[in-house]
């Protein structure tokens, strides 16, 4: 039995509502406190350069809308902008197909759980350059892949697999896949384990259990980790570099050009498009219902 | 993954970028078992002085050589500290003298960096030649920086993928009958301009009437290998790399990322005619606080045994010729400076690309996107 900790009645100091009173402005006051040294690391080491950056976009050399004009009539960023859409579209599905089962066998495990946990975040740990290196060893022509084709005898060309769109969304699925995990099993462990008993009681099969209770109520999971995928895809550089083909030229590196060739306001005018086209995603995720609220209780 | 090394010789400022923060699995080494390094025994009194110089360069394997040939040597030889800041970088140079916040005296770039913000305002001190060794070639000298270092583009190829016949010129890069196999060229990304010259000269223009370019014509003689290109590569550890997997036979490539493919043993070789010779400069911030250290550091790394120490210690060569007595012949014949391959190269035109890199980068994307 524990004793409580109490401040007899006859104290002084001692108050009667021991409940935090979220009114009082001072309360109120408390969290922003606690917060505000991230708070202003994030003023400081963020939004500040994200406001530079805009503002670069605006004013470089001069006040105007040059370069956002200069976007329509940009032949290269609009099919740059449409792969970039695209591969992180075709990376988002992908990473749902391959999240999906995992989550849930991660949902369901007891003891092997953290075994689980390890083995999703173990990658995790390691730089995306030297994930990017890897696939180039597995998938090239003389790599471990076409090598046992070869061996096997079930080829006797190696195939091209590297230097290939194909590649690029392999590699970035790969790298991606914990983000989209996470949330959907996280999802999956908070449904009330009474909803499938109930459905299996009135009659429901295990698939019928799975599409029309478990499934619907793990959306959630699955909108926000897609959201987190797709975001984090816009920004690839290293990973089709690497690995894609020629015309996985991504927006990233048409940025890195600009910046060399010293056109930051262009360069600027870039990020804000990849940052409003985040946002945006951001937005729409928004509008689907649980999604702030799984992204919230996300953990990892 | 540690057979597969990632040798950063960092020059380049994208690989300066993509390897910030996972430095971990790079295998950063200078090159070979090195030979004695010359000494300079005693300097003029004129670069003698007392304070400190700052210094800004690209990090890696670079810098420490730099260290190496240069700062250890120059601080017990003149009294005069150095210090370094590894985040040498245009913007930042620009925004430093805007502010008059100068954190660098002297910063290392490229003439073509240089040359750009001159264009734009007053960045960068003129340079007080009457301290300069006589030997710093004149090609090298500008009035507001001064190259110190060299290195080339260049053709590389697989020894052991044509049956001995050796490539020696762009038209053979371009031969896939008498060269089979997949290549690599420069593609899109921060690693300098696309290399019009190489299409130019493989469609017949001698090296000598190169600028101005004429993209249309370089386009329509890419229009002719790009079926070969395997890869357009982005950073300089990519073609390295995808010779040593036999990915490609052959590949345009930094000179400085090949001699520790071949140390490797890897059969590969670099063919030094028709390459590009491209420069490292320094150049003095506006108002350095420690501007006459500076301009005495830049002098004493322009020296002979200073140039030579340097290019003995990471394969880029040296723009004062008197240091190739200095260089055992062995370790000469890997740099671009070596007079048997510097007459190969054909000096990069700074002046015209940054007139016009802009336009071109345009068709070239485009094209390359097409």
């Amino acid at each position: 039995m524990s004793v409580p900790i109490m401040t007899p009645p006859s104290a002084p100091g001692y108050k009667r509502n021991v409940v935090i009173d979220w009114n009082n402005a001072r309360t109120r006051a408390i969290p922003w406190l606690l917060a505000s040294p991230l708070l202003v690391y994030m003023a400081v080491v963020y939004a500040m350069p994200v406001v530079a950056m805009l503002l670069r976009s605006l004013n470089d050399p001069s006040w105007s809308l040059d370069h956002y004009a200069a976007l329509a009539g940009d032949a290269v960023f609009l099919k740059v902008f449409w792969i970039t859409l695209g591969t992180s579209l075709a990376v988002t599905f992908g990473c749902v197909v391959l999240a999906y089962p995992v989550a849930l066998a991660l949902s369901r495990a007891r003891s092997t759980a953290p075994l689980i946990l390890m083995v999703i975040l173990l990658p995790f740990w390691t730089s995306v350059l030297v994930r990017s290196y890897a696939w180039m060893v597995l998938l090239g022509r003389h790599g471990v892949i076409n090598e046992a084709l070869l061996a096997l005898g079930l080829i006797d060309q190696p195939l091209k697999l590297l230097n290939t769109t194909m590649a690029t969304q392999i590699a970035m699925i790969h790298i991606l896949l914990p983000y989209m995990i996470l949330p959907i099993a996280n999802a999956l462990r908070q449904i009330d384990p009474s909803l499938p008993r109930a459905a299996w009681g009135l009659g429901a099969t295990p698939w019928g259990t799975f599409r029309q209770v478990i499934f619907p109520l793990s959306m959630p999971g699955v909108a926000a980790g897609m959201l987190l995928v797709f975001v984090l895809a816009l920004g690839f550089y290293i990973t089709p570099a690497m690995v894609g083909s020629s015309s996985d030229i991504t927006l990233s590196m048409l940025i890195a050009q600009e910046v060399e060739q010293l056109n930051w306001g262009y360069a600027g005018t870039l990020s804000a498009v990849l940052l409003a086209l985040a946002l945006a995603m951001i937005g729409i995720g928004q509008l689907v219902p649980g999604v702030s609220n799984a992204l919230r209780t996300t953990k990892s | 993954m540690a057979q597969y090394p990632v040798h950063t010789i960092n020059r380049r400022r994208a690989i300066r970028l993509i390897t910030a923060g996972v430095g971990a699995p790079f295998v950063i080494r200078l090159a070979g078992a090195q030979p004695a390094l010359p000494e300079q025994a005693n300097v003029p009194d004129i670069l003698k002085g007392s304070g400190e110089v700052r210094i800004a360069n690209y990090g890696g394997a670079t810098a420490e050589a730099q260290l190496k040939a240069w700062f250890e040597p120059f601080e017990k030889a003149t009294g005069i500290k150095v210090r370094t800041f590894p985040t040498a970088d245009t913007a930042k140079a620009k925004a430093m003298v805007e502010t008059g916040n100068l954190e660098w005296d002297l910063v290392n770039l490229g003439r073509g960096d240089i040359l750009k913000l001159m264009k734009v305002g007053d960045y960068f001190e003129s340079i007080d030649y009457s301290l300069i060794d006589d030997g710093l070639g004149k090609e090298y000298r500008f009035g507001f920086g001064v190259e110190m270092n060299t290195f080339a583009q260049v053709m590389a190829y697989r020894t052991d993928a044509f049956k001995g016949a050796v490539p020696a010129s762009w038209g053979d890069f371009w031969d896939t009958n008498r060269f089979p196999g997949d290549r690599a060229m420069y593609g899109i990304g921060a690693g300098g301009p696309p290399e019009i010259e190489f299409a130019l000269m493989a469609a017949g223009v001698p090296a000598d009437k190169l600028y101005p370019l004429d993209i249309e014509k370089a386009l329509a003689s890419y229009d002719k290998i790009r079926k070969s290109v395997a890869k357009w590569w982005t950073t300089g550890a990519q073609p390295p790399q995808m010779l040593s997997d036999r990915e490609i036979v052959m590949t345009t490539v930094w000179n400085g990322r090949m001699s520790a493919l071949q140390e490797q043993g890897v059969p590969a070789a670099i063919c030094w005619n028709q390459g590009l010779l491209k420069r490292d400069a320094w150049g003095i911030l506006k108002g350095a606080k420690n501007k006459a250290n500076a301009m005495k550091l830049l002098a004493y790394s322009t020296m002979p045994i200073p140039q030579a120490r340097f290019a003995m210690l990471i394969p880029y060569g040296n723009t004062n010729e008197g240091a190739n007595e200095y260089i055992p012949p062995q370790r000469l014949a890997m740099l671009p400076s070596a007079p048997e391959n510097k007459k190969q190269l054909v000096f990069s035109n700074v002046e015209w690309w940054i007139e016009n890199r802009d336009i071109v980068q345009a068709k070239f994307n485009k094209w390359l996107l097409g």
